[in-house]
């Protein structure tokens, strides 16, 4: 009952709960609206084909979805990132760095044939090969934290990818979640919750709302203008002086990236897309972010409109494909194994559990292995869950369920075949699933334990929580936080 | 667990849109897109179809790239692969079709020629053993001890014909690669008294996993070996700063 947001897509389930934001581009192009320009004098019918089509253009461009599900991501492949970056400190230079037997010149030979992109090729000294590492290390952190998330995820996508594709050939399943993730991170607005962005801008709307408040109750006919102040997104806000100082240092590290001639700094050839460059898209991503805070500040009624509406989009649709893309790592992991005989004779997760390279815990992996009915129990689970995940979306209870199994499948794995990374990118995936509800819940507990281990004055209370982003199942719940202030 | 139903049209709209309140950390304004002038409207529109077919293409693409060949995947291979790869290639085989029932030790030997001239061979060492040491007992293993040689050994294998030649580039880079990672673990070892390594062999030892003690399934447990020729040791093997020597 605490989701108003029709993310899940097991919400098509709930036709009471589909229909409801229909009724807006509806609405709005109803002929009665005063609005609407091209208003004819007879009602105009729409089909039901016009009606979906306007249906979904409402919901792709009406607000950015599931806030909580993209937080946990963000959250989830961020903090495995950085994990994963700690622990291999010590190896690092063998891994990615001068030390490693897949030398540079074996990595540039490669590359030149498949054109994947790496900072790392840009020079050979290890200077930069641990500035690029360090960058990693920090960007992963800063996403994780939800600190200038836009951003901290190109770094963070720059870090994954630049690592990664030095060193194809030390990489497992999780590094290759991860890179995909990364680059679909990017355009995902992952920080509306749960971060300290939404810390701060919260704190800016309160502030502003707290001046505005005293306005209206010096004067009532000032009141609205008040709450004009309120909206203005410039009001309250302040020029943003870090969010230059990080734009402009970025700029110009990429421009001298590009002007030194980099190693996959073309315009139009070798980028993510056919005929868009890796510079297409870092310059295009740079100018992005500089016309969005431009026009925050001084252009904020319909440019701001026009722009916000884009981001939905590009938010909405990364979603879609982050989503699918998890459906797609289930469904074909489960296809291929429904093809494989010891799938079939339930025996094959005996096996993993006795190869040299998974087995850090023999005597358990023995014991486990030694129970032939436990070992088809799991194996023909293990196929069923994959294979049914995908099918399972349609109805929320199912989808709950399954979720909870694949996430303990995932801890088990973690432990079993020594493959924590994996495990936790993994869990990470699924968690772009998990019901609003659960997540607002869990908010509600972290903050509360929070509260109770670093009690904080009564003056910081209202935002303290954890990244400060307030569920707003329990801001509307309030009846809107202006009627709280007003 | 029923959804919100909503009462107002403006409590809609402030849900549609952004109540100011939300979540939405840069602000939204309760400004319906109708509202807006043509042109915002058009570019809107046009954007709001440029998402729904990139997206469309792209879930295409990953779709084809990670089933099984298929009718239209062996028509438009190229273009498949062109837009996969590199950034988007993925493989979701997870211990399957079938998992891995052997395990592939990677056992390396050196000759050795001391500084007066003589010449020795020494006994093979087995790296994957030393992996496996590595892995057991520890809750976070390292790429270098999980994948580092298995993922090599994997890549040398693919890269080379039955008759052990390298294809193409990759079967050569995988070829130096091998070489790297023996000389990288072992050099030490092996010049510990003088000398320097001249030629270093490898050889895989495959033993089949027994199979599990319910089954009445007879499996050899003779490991077999596949012995690779000697390989010259140049200086482009050796790790950086170990050239001087």
């Amino acid at each position: 009952m605490t989701s108003p947001m029709p993310q899940q897509p097991q919400n098509t389930s709930q036709p009471s709960h589909t229909t409801e934001p229909t009724d807006v581009p509806q609405q709005a192009h109803a002929p009665h609206d005063p609005q609407a320009p091209a208003a004819t004098p007879a009602p105009y019918e729409e089909t039901r084909i016009e009606r979906a089509v306007g249906r979904l253009f409402g919901r792709a461009t009406g607000r950015a979805l599931a806030p909580y599900q993209t937080a946990v991501i963000r959250i989830g492949f961020s903090a495995t990132w950085l994990l994963f970056l700690l622990r291999e400190w010590p190896h690092r230079l063998t891994l990615y760095g001068p030390d490693s037997p897949w030398s540079l010149d074996m990595a540039r030979r490669l590359l030149d044939a498949n054109h994947a992109f790496s900072m790392l090729l840009w020079s050979d000294g290890r200077g930069w090969f641990e500035c690029v590492y360090l960058m990693a290390v920090a960007s992963s952190a800063a996403l994780l934290l939800g600190w200038r998330t836009r951003t901290m995820s190109v770094l963070f996508m720059l870090g994954v990818i630049s690592l990664q594709n030095r060193s194809v050939f030390i990489g497992d399943g999780g590094d290759n979640v991860i890179h995909l993730m990364s680059m679909y991170l990017v355009l995902t607005r992952c920080g509306q919750v749960w971060s300290l962005d939404a810390r701060r801008a919260k704190r800016a709307r309160t502030a502003a709302e707290a001046s505005a408040a005293e306005v209206s109750a010096a004067g009532g006919e000032a009141s609205e203008q008040a709450q004009t102040a309120v909206r203005t997104p410039g009001a309250g806000r302040g020029r943003d002086l870090t969010g230059i100082v990080l734009w402009a240092v970025l700029g110009l590290a990429l421009a001298v990236a590009q002007l030194t001639g980099s190693y996959a700094l073309l315009w139009f050839d070798n980028g993510p897309f056919p005929h868009i460059g890796w510079s297409l898209v870092l310059w295009g991503l740079w100018v992005a972010h500089g016309l969005w805070w431009a026009v925050q500040r001084y252009a904020p009624g319909e440019p701001r409109t026009v722009l916000d509406t884009l981001t939905k989009l590009a938010h909405n649709g990364a979603l879609l494909v982050i989503m699918v893309e998890v459906c797609l790592v289930y469904s074909t992991a489960g296809w291929y194994k429904i093809q494989g005989s010891r799938w079939q004779d339930g025996t094959a997760v005996y096996y993993p559990m006795h190869l040299d390279y998974f087995s850090p815990w023999p005597a358990l992996s023995q014991l486990l292995g030694s129970n032939g009915l436990m070992v088809m129990l799991i194996t023909y689970g293990t196929v069923i869950v994959q294979v049914a995940f995908p099918f399972t979306l349609f109805n929320r209870r199912l989808k709950n369920v399954l979720l909870v199994i694949m996430i303990c499948e995932h801890l088990s794995i973690a432990f079993l075949l020594g493959l924590p990374f994996f495990s936790l990118a993994m869990i990470a995936a699924d968690a772009v699933f998990l019901p609003t509800n659960f997540l607002t819940w869990l908010s509600t507990r972290v903050s509360g334990l929070r509260e109770r281990l670093f009690p904080r004055t009564l003056a910081a209370g209202p935002d303290g929580g954890p990244g400060g982003g307030e569920p707003p199942a329990r801001t509307e719940h309030g009846g809107g936080g202006h009627t709280l202030v007003g | 667990m029923r959804p919100r139903r909503y009462g107002s049209p403006a409590e809609l709209t402030a849900w549609i849109y952004g109540n100011g309140a939300g979540m939405q950390s840069y602000g939204d304004e309760p400004r319906p897109l109708a509202a807006l002038s043509l042109p915002s409207r058009i570019v809107i529109g046009v954007a709001a179809c440029a998402v729904a077919v990139i997206v469309a293409i792209h879930l295409a693409m990953m779709f084809l790239h990670v089933a099984p060949q298929n009718t239209l995947s062996k028509q438009q291979g190229a273009l498949i692969s062109d837009y996969v790869y590199p950034e988007y290639e993925q493989n979701w085989k997870l211990f399957a079709p079938n998992p891995l029932q052997q395990n592939v030790a990677v056992q390396v030997r050196a000759e050795v020629r001391a500084e007066d001239g003589n010449g020795r061979t020494t006994g093979w060492t087995d790296l994957t053993a030393r992996d496996g040491r590595a892995i057991l007992h520890n809750p976070l293993p390292s790429h270098t001890e999980q994948n580092q040689l298995r993922r090599g050994w994997e890549l040398f294998l693919n890269s080379h014909n039955a008759q052990g030649r390298p294809i193409g580039t990759r079967g050569e880079l995988a070829e130096r690669y091998i070489r790297r990672i023996v000389m990288f673990r072992m050099q030490g070892e092996w010049t510990a008294g003088g000398g320097r390594v001249e030629r270093i062999q490898v050889r895989s030892r495959t033993a089949a996993v027994s199979p599990p003690p319910w089954s009445t399934e007879k499996i050899s447990d003779k490991p077999v070996y596949r012995v690779q020729p000697w390989w010259q040791v140049t200086t482009a093997d050796l790790p950086e700063g170990a050239n001087s020597q």
